[in-house]
């Protein structure tokens, strides 16, 4: 399992979780959504940040895929089945419903992009996270806000196509040494295909 | 994924916005608007595979089973949904190719009009059933106690191969029969048979691509023929330098007579009589002379280039340089197809078609004998137009007290003068096996929804082998979509189960009866894997493949009892033209019309969308006074059809087409109430030899009705190739064959 220490840069933006819907957000977006009611109400907050476990330990498919995947099951009962002293509480009783009846759980997306709209995951973990060496909760954080400080996830970022384009016209450093900066695309294809 | 609630905007809406508020619309665009929270479900993988990651496609081996030829494919599965089909590489056939038919069989398993649940007779209509209920009406007629036995049972299937015939022949044996009917529409069974006395074979090899020069007498082998896709890429082998030559006689242009060099208009029915008239000039050739027997010698005389000339309407001047370009490019390939076998002497007329490639010299070069199938209880069953006069006959002595039904619809597909939809009611149990309800299943007391090809088992064999035998393994691309859908084997297993626990009841599925069937043929391939190494291999490759053995033709016999006669039929006075339905690569004998990305498809030679159409020779059309999209009534003996003109230069004058596959009356939303069927309209007239239905052998007359329609087409509103000279053409009597060839 990789932890993340607490390394947490405190360069990063600050993230926004509550307010009404349509808040604005710091970065002057009409962005808020609603809060979404999940099946199970998973604790972000107890696994990313007291727990301390990478974003990526459980969205493995983002490093590897456009789509973050929401985690299989058997990934979620791996764990819980070794954890026996939280096995009675209803959401853990709920998620090994799911699991005894193989049935998958009906999460809501969150973050649901329109269909002619292609982001990919795998190009922004492997630049951000990988290459420049940022700690995740920064790099998830940049569009899905501090998740690590929600309980179920809500969206707090735009997640505009202007939002977007400001976000490809700054100046990214390449990596951790090297200090030249890249722009991100600025095609319209790179994201409409 | 599933929606639970969408914003209704349809296009008319959306354009309003635009209209009333289109500025402000567009800036809302470039907001907040289009993310949504909440509205759509992500559902994860409960224990997937290793190997599969969400957003990465995984692709699986299968077998196409949309026509006859059974091309490899491999389906691109992305989050357990089958999104793209294309061709397998390991497959002979398919060469990791695939056709637009073959593409959209991906709309057989997303088709909204799918078949969910079992259905059962109450009276008049079918009410939605479950399994056990369907099972139960079954049994009562089937089941154990059953004393139905012989001709008292019939299978009715399309031209079945693999172990889908096998399971279906071990369960009319638990009957005591072997009443399996293979029908097919539009079957080849005519030039099969020619072959098969000819050469021993009923499907030689015929090698497209090592030939320099192709005389295809109506064989659309890039469109319709035994394996298209095949021939497609063989023929671009043929065209690669130095450039092979292609001459296409037919009565209406196919998308093979499209892409040829010469292509002649001929009488329907007389290509045998043409054929006959390039023999009998060339045996004058010394070379060619030496093969032939004196006494065919002596028949051929008859066929002197003037009389042939009078008889099939081509100038006589063009057997003479189809016989020069003959005598040129060797080795030569002579095909024919669908329009020459079509007719009362369709037999004759193969037959002079075949004797020409004996004259030739192509047999054992172009046209070498098949590799013979260490499987043999797997090939195709022979299915044909016969078949529906067997089951006609059958259902005449109203003895026939149990009908299963799968792959046919011969209530849409049988001519008028077939009355098969009368003749079920004498029938007391009659079972349908689909995926899709069609005219055939409605009249049935129990219709069963079946998997889509892309969720099912099966092994099959091409009828059309041409190098070695491959033998393809269908496997599912994706778990099943409708909960209530079953495999026809499972189905089978069922009822086999009932009749004969003995034998079957170790199988607890139709996958374990696959498995075990391929893996039992494991010695035959010499392979030194455990069975689950052979069984997996199988699956991921796609096809198990026997290589090519020598053959040689033993039983090449010329005589003349088999020849055309050399004469002149006058035209019905009351019926002038001649009817030659097209048949379309896509929606062949209307199976396909429930597909609407093949509705969609414009026709390749008149770019014709969503509807049927007659073709009418301008000069014809400019004689009636009748312009394109005029409503005619286009009526032979047995009926008559209603559709628009389409004004085409390649047909013959005297010939009208309306393709098959349109018509439908119940086949789901895409095909229903559009267009029209042929088939209603073909007259009663069969091939003198075997006895399959001449389709184009009809006589109709053409009466305008005053009506007109636009006609929906891809071209632009010139058939002259948008005003500009894109492609030029020539008359083929005005081309100077030095120049040509």
């Amino acid at each position: 399992m990789a932890l993340v220490g607490a390394s947490y840069s405190i360069n990063a933006e600050p993230f926004k979780a509550g307010g009404a819907p349509g808040t604005q957000t710091i970065d002057g977006y009409n962005a808020l959504g609603p809060q979404v009611e999940q099946p199970i109400e998973f604790p972000h907050y107890t696994h990313a940040n007291v727990m301390k476990i990478n974003c990526m330990y459980c969205h493995t498919y983002a490093r590897r895929s456009a789509v973050s995947g929401i985690p299989r099951l058997d990934k979620c009962i791996g764990c819980h089945k070794m954890i026996p002293e939280v096995r009675d509480r209803p959401r853990i009783k709920k998620l090994f419903w799911y699991w005894d009846n193989h049935k998958s759980i009906p999460w809501k997306k969150v973050h649901d992009l329109p269909d002619f709209v292609r982001f990919n995951h795998e190009r922004h973990i492997q630049r951000f996270y990988f290459q420049d060496k940022r700690p995740v909760r920064e790099v998830c954080g940049y569009c899905h806000g501090d998740v690590a400080n929600m309980t179920t996830a809500r969206r707090v970022k735009a997640i505009s196509m202007g939002w977007c384009i400001d976000c490809h016209k700054k100046d990214h450093q390449i990596s951790a040494v090297n200090l030249k900066t890249t722009n991100g695309p600025n095609d319209c294809w790179m994201c409409h295909k | 994924m599933a929606t639970e609630k969408k914003p209704v905007v349809d296009r008319r809406d959306f354009l309003k916005v635009l209209g009333i508020s289109g500025a402000a619309a567009t800036l809302a665009g470039c907001g907040n608007t289009s993310i949504e929270s909440g509205v759509e479900k992500v559902q994860s993988y409960v224990q997937p595979e290793d190997f599969v990651v969400p957003g990465n496609s995984v692709f699986y081996a299968s077998t196409c089973t949309q026509c006859q030829s059974n091309c490899g494919i491999m389906g691109r599965v992305r989050e357990g949904r089958v999104l793209k089909l294309e061709g397998n590489p390991n497959s002979i056939i398919s060469k990791g190719k695939i056709c637009g038919l073959g593409q959209a069989s991906i709309q057989v398993q997303y088709n909204p009009d799918r078949l969910t649940t079992p259905m059962i007779r109450d009276g008049e209509s079918l009410v939605p059933a479950t399994w056990d209920q369907a099972i139960k009406v079954i049994n009562q007629g089937l089941g154990k106690d059953s004393q139905i036995s012989g001709d008292e049972i019939i299978f009715l299937t399309n031209g079945v191969s693999g172990h889908q015939k096998v399971l279906i022949d071990n369960f009319l044996e638990s009957y005591n029969s072997k009443n399996h009917i293979a029908y097919e529409a539009l079957s080849n069974r005519v030039g099969e048979t020619v072959r098969e006395n000819l050469y021993g074979y009923s499907n030689p090899v015929q090698k497209v691509k090592d030939a320099k020069l192709i005389v295809s007498f109506g064989n659309d082998f890039l469109g319709s023929g035994v394996s298209p896709v095949f021939m497609a890429t063989q023929y671009a082998q043929f065209r690669k330098a130095p450039r092979g030559t292609l001459i296409q006689i037919e009565p209406r242009m196919t998308l093979t007579g499209g892409n040829a060099d010469r292509w002649y208009p001929i009488r329907p029915g007389t290509e045998g009589v043409f054929a006959l008239g390039l023999a009998n000039a060339l045996v004058q050739h010394p070379e060619y002379d030496k093969t032939v027997p004196e006494e065919l010698k002596l028949a051929l005389k008859a066929y002197d280039k003037y009389t042939v000339g009078e008889i099939t309407g081509i100038n006589p001047d063009a057997i003479g340089h189809v016989v020069a370009m003959m005598w040129e490019k060797s080795p030569t390939l002579v095909l024919s197809g669908a329009t020459a076998e079509g007719h009362k002497q369709g037999y004759q007329n193969a037959y002079a078609i075949e004797l020409l490639n004996v004259i030739l010299g192509n047999v054992g070069k172009t046209v070498t004998p098949p590799t013979e199938n260490p499987f043999p209880q797997m090939n195709p069953i022979n299915a044909s137009y016969q078949s529906l006069v067997n089951l006609d006959n059958q259902l005449n002595t109203k003895k026939t007290k149990a009908m299963l039904i799968m792959g046919v619809n011969p209530i849409y597909t049988g001519p008028s003068f077939v009355d098969i939809k009368n003749k079920f009611k004498n029938v007391s149990l009659k079972i349908a096996m689909v995926t899709q309800l069609d005219e055939t299943a409605e009249m049935c007391d129990v219709v069963l929804p079946l998997l889509s090809p892309v969720e099912e088992f099966g092994t099959h064999v091409a009828s059309y082998q041409p190098e070695g035998i491959e033998i393809s393994i269908q496997q599912p691309l994706m778990e099943k979509l409708h909960p209530h859908t079953k495999s026809f084997g499972d189905v089978l297993l069922v009822l086999l189960k009932e009749r004969d626990p003995k034998n079957y009841s170790k199988y607890p599925d139709y996958y374990s009866y696959i498995r075990e069937a391929v893996v039992k043929s494991k010695p035959v391939f010499k392979s030194s894997m455990t069975d689950d190494e052979f069984w997996d291999s199988a699956l991921m490759n796609g096809v198990l493949h026997v290589p090519p053995k020598e053959a040689e033709f033993t039983k090449i016999k010329l005589n003349t009892a088999d020849l055309p006669k050399a004469e002149n039929k006058p035209l019905d006075v009351n019926y002038p033209f001649y009817f030659v339905p097209s048949i379309k690569a896509d929606l062949r004998d209307g199976k396909h019309a429930n597909l609407p990305w093949l509705q969609e498809s414009p026709d390749p030679m008149t770019t014709v969308v969503w509807d049927s159409w007659v073709e009418i020779h301008p000069k014809t059309a400019e004689e009636m006074q009748i312009r394109e999209g005029d409503i005619l009534e286009v009526k032979s003996s047995m009926g008559s059809l209603m559709a628009k003109a389409y004004l085409f230069p390649g047909i013959q004058p005297n010939t009208i087409s309306i393709p098959f596959g349109q018509g439908h009356s119940s086949y789901g939303r895409y095909a229903n109430n559009r267009g029209v069927n042929p088939f209603k309209i073909i007259n009663p007239i069969t091939d003198e030899k075997t006895g399959e239905l001449a389709l184009f052998a009809t006589r109709v007359q053409i009466i305008k009705t005053g009506n007109k329609e636009k006609v929906v087409k891809d071209e632009g509103p010139t058939t002259l190739q948008q005003g500009r000279k894109l492609v030029v053409t020539m008359a083929a009597d005005q081309a100077e064959l030095s120049k040509e060839v």
